[in-house]
């Protein structure tokens, strides 16, 4: 992974000292809450309905083992012994109280980890596959080059003031992992003979809004993209709307001006700046940065590994897990397994500082010190060999943190909504849990298969409904929380915006609602392997509208 | 802060709410004008006095944050259209977290 150089290390250590200036006059009173609050802002800090929350940068959601002790560290001793992992790739901390948050930065800061970018209308974390550099599919490592895109923007003078925040993700394999077409900028790489590049999709994202993102251009080489991200940057930063908080994301410029027409104006940019101040990335720079993502030296090994067999024979709980929970690797004899944060009835994202240090002991012990956070809020260690897995489990499984459900019904992103967000207008934890306690039985969950139902507790749409195959929707009416429905959203190569299914649900009904709506699906099914979301497709969603709304 | 804040009629009860600057957690102010983070402390104000202790509260920048009006009983007990909103101020989130949870 990318390690500070000394350039990084002054700006960030510069800014922990800057910030504690802030937080002092702050206190002091010197500071008026309007004037401090753009400045906690652009360092990760909210106010939050009962306490400050800091939100920490998570780099395209990739830890290294030191940094995860660090963060349980963090929580155990500044917080209350948890943290969120977030539908960003990053973490959040809700009861830090402002008076410590210097303390919390500089310790970050000693393992090369900041809170900049986590806040504020400035290019945001930059987001990736979860799986990246480790997938069997995929084609190339986007890591590398969410690096360079984190190196270009952070503090870039030009877009440090945008109409609005601004969210690029980049994945590097067929299959979307990174939900790059609900991003303002969505970067997937694409090879032309010898030459790497960027297929860019500009305008897409969630909220009260929702948009797909319009292809712009179908290959940037890559020696070009910064140039062509900065084209991109410029003709928002121009034309993008700031009368209007609501409608100043890049969407809503593609949306008005058009696709063609955006794509006319970003082409114009390009070509003037080509022509007198080219950013030109050398190829000694990428390739310097790429060394940083080397893959680890894995042997291949053929065939299973025995022990991983005995097991999984022995064990009927063990081999649900490893039928669930683990991916492809490009390497044989090699998983990434996917440590599900989601148990029945607990918290969607959180972890406790003990689970925390578990799995940095399992990263730095069994693989290769490299630990990611997936947008859907859980946790993966990317290269492990198949015969460390019963070792992991055992652990992982003591830990409270070996549930077998990744992508399955009960995998849902929730937000943290009224329980802690100022923005929300309804609780979404709550429900998460009610409706994971209907899919609870492990054989009913499996047999549903793939299904993604995804809460958010208000518009801002950050438990990503709009894009959940079941997406929720908490709204407010006159001081009481209701649960609006979508269906068939989803957020990889397919992607699409749910549709909303009709009136919404007090929070008692939903669970039993989408239990008649997933056993309408397995009665129509053609078979198991049609998953929910074709049956969407090929059936279309009246005959799911009618199970969710008839009566017990 | 983004939070809702309904108009209240002069005559109704209200209670000034506010973040503590220094821990951001959720105070008060009780009767004799002091921070209080005990919801049994929470006093009820109307009318012009009510106006004046908020007045009050907006010069203490260095020791809270945003000070508003919450709608309360006449003993000072959450109510109104923000009730689940100041509720969870109030106690904490409604679910288990962390070791708990």
């Amino acid at each position: 992974m990318y390690r500070y150089d000394e350039f990084d290390a002054r700006i960030v250590s510069e800014r922990v000292a800057q910030f504690r200036g802030q937080v002092n006059r702050r206190l002091s009173g010197e500071l008026l809450e309007d004037e401090f609050k753009p400045l906690r802002l652009q360092n990760g800090v909210y106010l939050q309905l009962h306490a400050y929350m800091l939100r920490v940068a998570i780099p395209y959601g990739q830890l290294n083992g030191r940094q995860l002790r660090r963060l349980a560290v963090i929580a155990r001793d500044y917080d209350r012994g948890y943290g969120h992992f977030t539908t960003r790739q990053n973490i959040q901390f809700n009861w830090v109280a402002l008076k410590d948050i210097p303390d919390v930065l500089e310790s970050l800061a000693e393992v090369e980890m900041h809170a900049i970018q986590t806040s504020g209308n400035c290019i945001r974390n930059t987001t990736s596959d979860h799986f990246a550099g480790a997938a069997k599919d995929e084609i190339m490592d986007p890591r590398p080059w969410c690096e360079i895109i984190r190196q270009w923007s952070t503090f870039h003078p030009e877009f440090a003031f945008l109409p609005r925040k601004f969210k690029i993700a980049v994945t590097g394999a067929e299959h979307d992992r990174a939900a790059i077409r609900v991003h303002d900028i969505g970067l997937h790489m694409r090879q032309r003979g010898d030459v790497v590049g960027f297929e860019v999709h500009v305008g897409g994202g969630q909220g009260r809004t929702p948009h797909l993102a319009a292809l712009v251009s179908e290959f940037v080489p890559e020696t070009e993209l910064l140039d062509y991200l900065e084209a991109i940057m410029r003709v928002y930063n121009r034309f993008g709307r700031r009368d209007n908080k609501y409608k100043a994301r890049i969407k809503i410029l593609v949306s008005e001006l058009g696709a063609d027409e955006f794509r006319r104006l970003v082409r114009e940019e390009y070509a003037a700046q080509r022509e007198h101040e080219k950013i030109a990335l050398p190829p000694e720079e990428i390739a310097r940065i790429h060394a940083y993502f080397a893959p680890p030296e894995l042997t291949p090994v053929s065939g299973s590994d025995a022990a991983f067999e005995a097991l999984k024979a022995e064990d009927k709980e063990f081999a649900r897990w490893a039928r669930i929970n683990l991916h492809p690797h490009k390497v044989d004899g090699h998983v990434s397994v996917t440590i599900s944060l989601k148990p029945i009835g607990g918290v969607a994202g959180d972890a406790t500082d003990a689970q925390m240090m578990t799995v940095a002991h399992l990263a730095e012990t069994y693989a290769y010190d490299d630990i990611r956070v997936s947008h859907a809020q859980n946790l993966v260690l990317p290269h492990v060999a198949l015969k460390d897995l019963p070792d992991i489990y055992r652990e992982l499984k003591a830990a409270g943190i070996a549930t077998a459900n990744e992508s399955l019904i009960t995998d849902m992103i929730v937000c943290p909504g009224l329980d802690y967000c100022n923005l929300a207008n309804a609780r979404s934890i709550p429900v998460g849990q009610a409706v994971q306690q209907v899919f609870a039985d492990p054989d009913y969950q499996e047999d549903i298969g793939r299904l993604h139902i995804n809460i958010s507790g208000c518009i801002n749409a950050c438990g990503h409904h709009h894009v959940g195959h079941i997406g929720i929707l908490g709204v407010d009416r006159k001081g009481e929380e209701f649960y609006q429905i979508t269906l068939g959203g989803r957020a990889d190569e397919k992607a699409a915006i749910g549709d909303i299914a009709g009136p919404g649900l007090k929070a008692d009904d939903v669970p039993g609602a989408l239990k008649r709506v997933v056993d309408t699906y397995r009665d129509l099914r053609t078979d198991k392997s049609e998953l929910f979301i074709e049956m969407l497709a090929r059936l279309g969603h009246e005959p799911f509208k009618e199970a969710l709304y008839a009566a017990d | 802060m983004t939070s809702v804040r309904p108009k209240l009629k002069p005559e109704t009860p209200k209670a000034v709410t506010a973040w503590e600057t220094a821990t951001g957690q959720t105070v008060w102010m009780a009767a004799d004008g002091s921070w209080t983070k005990e919801p049994g402390q929470i006093a009820a104000f109307t009318g012009d006095e009510a106006e004046a202790r908020l007045a009050d509260a907006l010069k203490q920048e260095g020791v809270v944050t945003d000070p508003y009006f919450m709608e309360v009983t006449g003993s000072g007990g959450i109510t109104g259209r923000e009730t689940l909103r100041e509720t969870i101020r109030a106690n904490g989130p409604t679910v288990a977290y962390g070791e708990s949870a």
